[in-house]
């Protein structure tokens, strides 16, 4: 699909125009920086900070989420389907989470009909970075600020105008009126990318990391990194990858309905069987989990690594952990562990 | 759409007070509509959630074989869940999705002995196991089938009066054992299910060996397997992880990284050993 050239003049139109048709969604200020919500107009969205305090998965995976109503007789009900919706500026490491939620609630087997549901729905307009702050990392571990993985759209600001890369049909609807990007917006849209990705010095060599972890399973190191840790759960539920959820019923003045919502296996709950008996009863099992699933777990179930380097993770948790540190550490453990034997 | 959150409903036909501390409690259920039956295939060894409005929804194993015309399920009292379902009676509905998960290897089993050991409630799969192999046309193509089943005091064993008849057969070697009599008179052996295995010693030549229980009878029924010759991949073991979703999406049962609820409930031990001990 050809590269498009947008003004910012329209750009706004277009935002205007897909606001009056459909629900459209960019990150606003607030207090706490910039956040998620629907806009009216296009200059109610915010593209200052690096990103939104909240990742973008609650486009496609919600905080709460109704599986099921029960009518008054106790029959369940599906729910309507999800209205269509365009999410603009979502950043390229909140668009790669995205994809692997895709990817990971639709593969072989049983696919979950409300993500998939929600994502056919979604149309994804990104905004690659033109900054980044000292906690970003993706391209520590394979993605680009100017990656259009999970996106249906990508555009990069360049002054005045912006590059437009269409990446699938619904994106090249979009744009398909606009002319042509010449040979020089390419060019400088490269230079943007080098002088932004050169801002990220940690590279994380995550094929490595994945022969380590299985033999790391038991070593006390994880003892040592969680110690801190105080089991809250913010890293999870920031996170653009974690699908985890729980399943709950709510009677509210005697309408019942069967509900999701987000769940971390940071918490003591998660794993425990009614008997009592927990398989991840101490918190530094818990946090061994949240590592290994990142970092092994998903790429043996969803063919990814589920971290897209957002580094959210790092800016949310109250007790100093970095996940950089973790995975440092970690590569760096084995000469360690054959040493102590 | 082919939603997998969806619940059928459930009659419930029959229900069984199993054990002295009245919390076990069998419940026989009839698809109230035809259409569900006819799409309701499984194995032994399978699971399925039950749910009630407003009180959620909670996995078993069922514990009937897919012959029988009732699909049984034996649940103990221990949630809210659970609580709300004890206090149902026949006529009453319930929601049922499923079968989920795999189920115990039985082509591999043909030609086979089949040893099975169970300890505490978890015998339901085993139970439906049990019925499953012992029909006429299943029976013929497996070797000696020997049930070893256990529980705290003989009050607690489920299944009474289908055990009675089960110990008449000849073509079934059922051992029932309790943990302690305190005094009690009972016909059977006492010991736990670990040490009983260990006397009746059957052969691990040319056998598979089926266990389900709580993970300490798990941990003290291998050494005893592996003693008897029983190599790691001829022995299957049913976990029960908690779980939410049935179908690998929630997250909750993970042991590595594998979903009990999508890639088990039955693992075979050599699987087990590539695995952390996360159940």
């Amino acid at each position: 699909m050809k590269h498009r050239l947008i003004t910012r003049k329209q750009l706004n139109e277009l935002l205007d125009r897909l606001a009056q048709e459909v629900c459209l969604y960019a990150p606003v200020r607030d207090k706490t920086g910039t956040s998620w919500a629907e806009i009216r107009r296009a200059d109610e969205a915010c593209l200052d900070e690096v990103n939104t305090v909240e990742p973008a998965k609650g486009f496609v995976f919600p905080r709460c989420e109704v599986l099921l109503r029960f009518d008054p007789q106790g029959n369940p009900v599906e729910p309507e389907p999800p209205p269509q919706q365009v999410v603009f500026g979502i950043r390229p490491c909140d668009a790669r989470g995205i994809a692997f939620l895709v990817k990971f609630y639709t593969q072989e087997g049983r696919t979950d009909p409300y993500v998939r549901a929600r994502r056919e729905k979604t149309t994804l307009i990104g905004v690659a970075c033109t900054r980044t702050a000292p906690t970003c990392f993706c391209l520590g571990v394979g993605g680009s600020p100017q990656g259009s993985e999970g996106l249906d759209l990508l555009l990069v600001e360049l002054g005045e105008e912006l590059l437009a890369e269409p990446v699938t049909e619904k994106g090249e609807r979009l744009v398909a009126d606009l002319p042509p990007a010449e040979e020089k917006h390419l060019t400088a849209a490269e230079e943007q990318r080098k002088k932004v990705e050169a801002e990220i010095s940690l590279r994380i060599d995550t094929r490595k990391l994945q022969e380590l972890l299985p033999g790391l399973y038991d070593t006390p190191l994880w003892q040592t990194l969680a110690l801190t840790c105080v089991n809250c759960g913010a890293c999870t539920f920031l996170c653009p990858t974690c699908h985890c959820f729980d399943v709950t019923d709510e009677t509210v003045r005697g309408r019942t309905v069967r509900c999701r919502v987000w769940d971390s296996c940071q918490f003591a709950l998660y794993s425990r069987h009614a008997s009592g008996h927990n398989p991840r009863h101490d918190p530094a099992s818990r946090y061994r989990n949240r590592i290994m699933d990142k970092f092994y777990y998903t790429v043996e179930q969803a063919g990814m690594v589920s971290c897209v380097g957002c580094g959210r993770c790092i800016i949310s948790c109250p007790a100093g952990i970095d996940i950089r540190q973790t995975v440092g550490t970690v590569q760096n453990s084995k000469c360690k562990l054959k040493n102590e034997k | 759409m082919n939603n997998p959150y969806l619940p059928v409903p459930m009659r419930i036909e029959k229900v069984v007070i199993e054990n002295d501390a009245r919390d076990l409690k069998t419940f026989d259920l009839a698809f109230v509509n035809e259409s569900d039956w006819q799409n309701f295939k499984f194995l032994p060894g399978q699971f399925a959630f039950l749910s009630i409005p407003g009180a959620g929804e909670a996995p078993f194993g069922i514990a009937s074989a897919p012959h029988e015309p009732l699909v049984k399920f034996t649940v103990k009292r221990v949630g809210v869940f659970t609580t709300a379902l004890h206090e149902l009676e026949p006529g009453a509905t319930v929601g049922m999705r499923g079968p989920w998960g795999n189920f115990y290897p039985f082509e591999l089993m043909q030609g086979k002995d089949v040893v099975i050991v169970s300890g505490g409630f978890s015998f339901t799969t085993l139970r439906a196991t049990i019925a499953h192999l012992l029909l006429p046309e299943n029976r013929k193509n497996y070797g000696r089938i020997l049930a070893i089943y256990g529980a705290r005091s003989p009050g607690e064993l489920l299944y009474k009066e289908e055990l009675k008849e089960w110990e008449k057969r000849s073509d079934l070697e059922l051992v029932l054992c309790v943990d302690r009599l305190n005094g009690a008179s009972w016909p059977q052996r006492e010991g736990l299910v670990p040490n009983v295995l260990k006397a009746v010693a059957p052969k691990g030549e040319n056998a598979i060996a089926l266990v389900c229980g709580p993970p300490v009878m798990l941990r003290y029924t291998h050494p005893v397997l592996e003693e008897l010759g029983f190599a790691p991949e001829n022995v299957f073991l049913s976990l029960e992880n908690r779980m939410k979703c049935g179908i690998g999406k929630c997250g909750h049962c993970n042991v590595g990284p594998k979903y009990v609820c999508k890639d088990g409930p039955v693992f075979s031990y050599a699987q087990l050993l590539k695995l952390p001990p996360e159940y």
